[in-house]
């Protein structure tokens, strides 16, 4: 393989930039991450399926025996409402945590299972000041025994996947938080790229036509701008999303794509107009004037590449943007339909964090403020290093 | 060289045969430029003729706002359609046709091709994104027709032509890596790669330091005697114009004041600017020392607010009453001398 391009300059400052090295390792793992999502390599559960009861985050949970008894309870529970159903051999067989089976035993035994679990539970429910007796760890190990006698035993990878399920706990429907801030990531890339690129693109020629050729042109684009701008830039976004829900395209990102896409323009269009303003009077538009070169070629072969560098300021801050906006968005109800997305999590949560259950709105934030935190510090150094200027 | 050159040789010669003198590659005639502004219609050019023949450098002077830059534009037909335009009577011969009435796409193909033109700031000239090679070679693209192994050839060629050292390496270079001496030197590689009967240089070396400047003229010159490409400079600077015109066309408040020899202007100036103009460059030597520099008193007119009579009335020592009534003609004088002024001052033409 050639590695030459690693000597040249803009390479040799980049790998000397430990921040930009850094930043970009962090998107790389996410762009992994969407990757694989994107491949099905990493899929969601169906919606109902649960990977365990109301599960708090294994970090969190071995300190408090009350959550601990409670989280190994309801899987007794679970089991036990099966035993009772009218067809128990079939609604067993439906249980799945993840990668928890119920064990292939008779009904009875699993009957019996059962009935022991819930003496420890009685034993241990009628113990006063639960999280202080000292002999409440061995027995909450005991139910836990118990509850692992109910399930099929699982080979290593199964359970470094069940670990990995549970590592950030479940939401309250018991669906794996991890899993669900992993597949969100592919929404965000999907909604970043898609709109910050088409956004920018739009406003940046736009705006380089706008200011380049002046005169009627100039008036529509400016008319444009200033009307989306004056209208306030959510309520815009709740109109397009609203427009565009019981069409055929309600459910998928199209009407979040398209409302990000006409109120983000703006920006780019605006910057980039101002630029092109000073760029055209410079000297070496005028000398490809003088070398007899016509508008339109000077327009996109001299003008536009000199604004390079704000498009891509712009459409790093837009790629945030767009994925702030969509949690925003999502909050409100208007953005993601289908499937999970930092912004549906968030929304979720809210009920919860009164409750004491942070970790599904923490992994959310985490998640994404570690996404924009290193989009915004590669931007930030890539300017330094694309700039040729800067030594 | 490319094909052009010698197709436009092969034109050039049976004119060249029938005259004595070399034929004008280029005769403007009563151009006159105006601008539209919010105060009215002004006329920066006014009545400005000349013929520039091949291998020939015609130098226009005079200060800031005397339309020496909108002179050169409106040949290029570079000024802004919306805010200005000729008056009918101008023509702009060129090889034939009359540039002042050529559609857009037709002056495209004149453009950088066979008028080429070299700004005054090298600073700012070239694009500041595209290595210096990629934008000759993008000049060669648009009007030739030469692949891309033989303009990339012809690239390396013309910077070694304007003697850029190392021209291999600094094709590859971006402009910020060159000095303000080498970019105006591929500003003129640029200028001349498509082989242009007129070069306009307007104030190429205004921007340069005084030893780099004598380069950039000389290699000018060189230029044009190899070549044999008709040029015309556009300064301020007298020096300059000394050290490389063979004419001079002598502007003020949008007027030809006189035309003649670069000889005949410095030695024996006809109009009282000339003169006025020649005397204020400050002079070297003991015996200037601790004089006053002399100046021009007084401000160009404005454009807005033009005199009925001479427009140099209010400057001028040698002015008389019938200046202030009458704008004087501009008057054949011998030696292919034209002078505008009532009273012309020096002595016998030599």
């Amino acid at each position: 393989m050639n590695f030459g391009f690693l000597q040249t300059r803009t390479a040799r400052k980049f790998l000397r930039n430990k921040l930009a090295l850094g930043a970009s390792f962090i998107i790389a793992i996410y762009f992994v991450f969407a990757a694989l999502v994107m491949c099905g390599l990493i899929t969601l559960p169906q919606t109902e399926e649960r990977i365990g009861p109301k599960h708090i985050p294994g970090f969190y949970g071995h300190a408090r025996p009350e959550v601990r008894l409670e989280q190994v309870a309801s899987y007794f529970e679970k089991v036990e409402i099966a035993l009772d159903s009218t067809s128990p051999e079939a609604t067993l067989a439906e249980i799945k945590f993840g990668e928890l089976r119920v064990a292939n035993k008779s009904l009875e035994e699993l009957r019996q299972i059962v009935d022991d679990g819930w003496v420890f539970y009685d034993e241990l429910t009628e113990q006063e000041n639960l999280d202080v007796s000292p002999n409440v760890i061995p027995m909450i190990e005991k139910f836990e025994q118990k509850k692992a006698e109910l399930f099929a035993p699982m080979t290593d990878f199964q359970a470094t996947k069940q670990m990995i399920y549970l590592s950030l706990g479940t939401d309250r429907q018991g669906r794996s938080i991890a899993l669900r801030a992993i597949y969100s990531i592919k929404v965000a890339f999907q909604i970043g790229a898609v709109t910050s690129l088409i956004s920018v693109l739009m406003g940046s020629f736009l705006g380089a036509a706008a200011a380049f050729f002046g005169g009627w042109v100039d008036h529509v684009v400016i008319w444009l701008y200033s009307t989306f701008s004056s209208v306030p830039n959510l309520v815009l976004l709740v109109v397009l999303a609203y427009t565009f829900s019981g069409t055929m395209f309600d459910g998928t990102l199209v009407p979040v794509y398209v409302s990000f896409c006409m109120t983000f323009w703006i920006g780019p269009c605006r910057v980039i107009r101002g630029e092109t303003l000073k760029i055209k009077e410079l000297e070496y538009v005028h000398a490809a004037r003088a070398m007899g070169f016509n508008r339109v070629y000077i327009l996109l072969r001299h003008i536009i590449p000199n604004t390079a560098h704000l498009m891509l300021v712009n459409f790093s801050l837009l790629f945030i943007g767009a994925i702030k906006s969509e949690v925003i968005l999502s909050f409100l109800g208007l953005g993601v339909k289908k499937g999970p997305s930092w912004g549906i999590m968030i929304s979720q949560a809210k009920s919860e964090v009164i409750t004491g259950y942070f970790w599904q709105i923490g992994t959310a934030t985490i998640f994404m403020v570690g996404l924009v935190l290193a989009f915004n510090i590669l931007t930030d150094a890539l300017q330094d290093i694309l700039d040729p200027k800067h030594v | 060289m490319s094909n052009q050159e010698s197709a436009n040789s092969e034109t050039a010669k049976p004119e060249a045969a029938d005259s004595d003198n070399r034929a004008p590659v280029l005769s403007v005639r009563r151009l006159s430029t105006c601008f539209r502004t919010d105060r009215g219609e002004v006329t920066a050019v006014d009545d400005v003729s000349f013929e520039l023949s091949a291998g020939e450098t015609l130098g226009i002077v005079g200060e800031s706002g005397c339309g020496k830059s909108v002179t050169s534009k409106s040949i290029m037909r570079l000024l802004p359609k919306r805010n200005s335009f000729l008056k009918p009577q101008s023509e702009i011969m060129f090889d034939g046709q009359d540039l002042a009435k050529l559609s857009d796409r037709e002056m495209r193909a004149i453009r950088g091709n066979r008028i080429a033109m070299i700004f005054q700031e090298p600073m700012t000239s070239l694009n500041p994104v595209f290595t210096v090679g990629w934008q000759l070679d993008e000049a060669l693209k648009y009007h030739t027709k030469l692949n891309r192994t033989e303009r990339w050839d012809r690239v390396i060629e013309m910077l070694d032509t304007v003697e850029l050292p190392n021209p291999h390496r600094r094709a590859l270079e971006y402009p910020h890596q060159l000095s303000g001496g080498m970019r105006q030197r591929v500003m003129i590689a640029m200028a001349l790669c498509c082989d242009p009967e007129v070069l306009i240089a307007d104030e190429p070396t205004t921007a340069l330091d005084v030893t780099i400047q004598s380069q950039i003229l000389r290699l000018m010159d060189n230029l044009k005697k190899k070549l044999n490409t008709a040029i015309i400079l556009i300064t301020h600077d007298l020096g300059v114009i000394a050290q490389s015109a063979d004419r001079v066309l002598v502007m003020y408040a949008g007027r030809v004041v006189e035309m003649g020899s670069v000889h005949d202007i410095f030695h024996n100036p006809k109009h009282p600017y000339t003169e006025a103009l020649l005397k204020s460059i400050p002079k070297a030597g003991p015996k200037n020392h601790g004089q006053k520099l002399p100046t021009i008193d007084g401000i160009v007119p404005s454009l807005y607010d033009l005199p009925i009579g001479c427009r140099f009335y209010d400057r001028c020592d040698h002015r008389q009453d019938l200046c202030m009534g009458t704008e004087p003609k501009l008057e054949q004088h011998v030696n292919d001398r034209t002078v505008r002024c009532h009273y012309p001052v020096g002595g016998e033409d030599s």
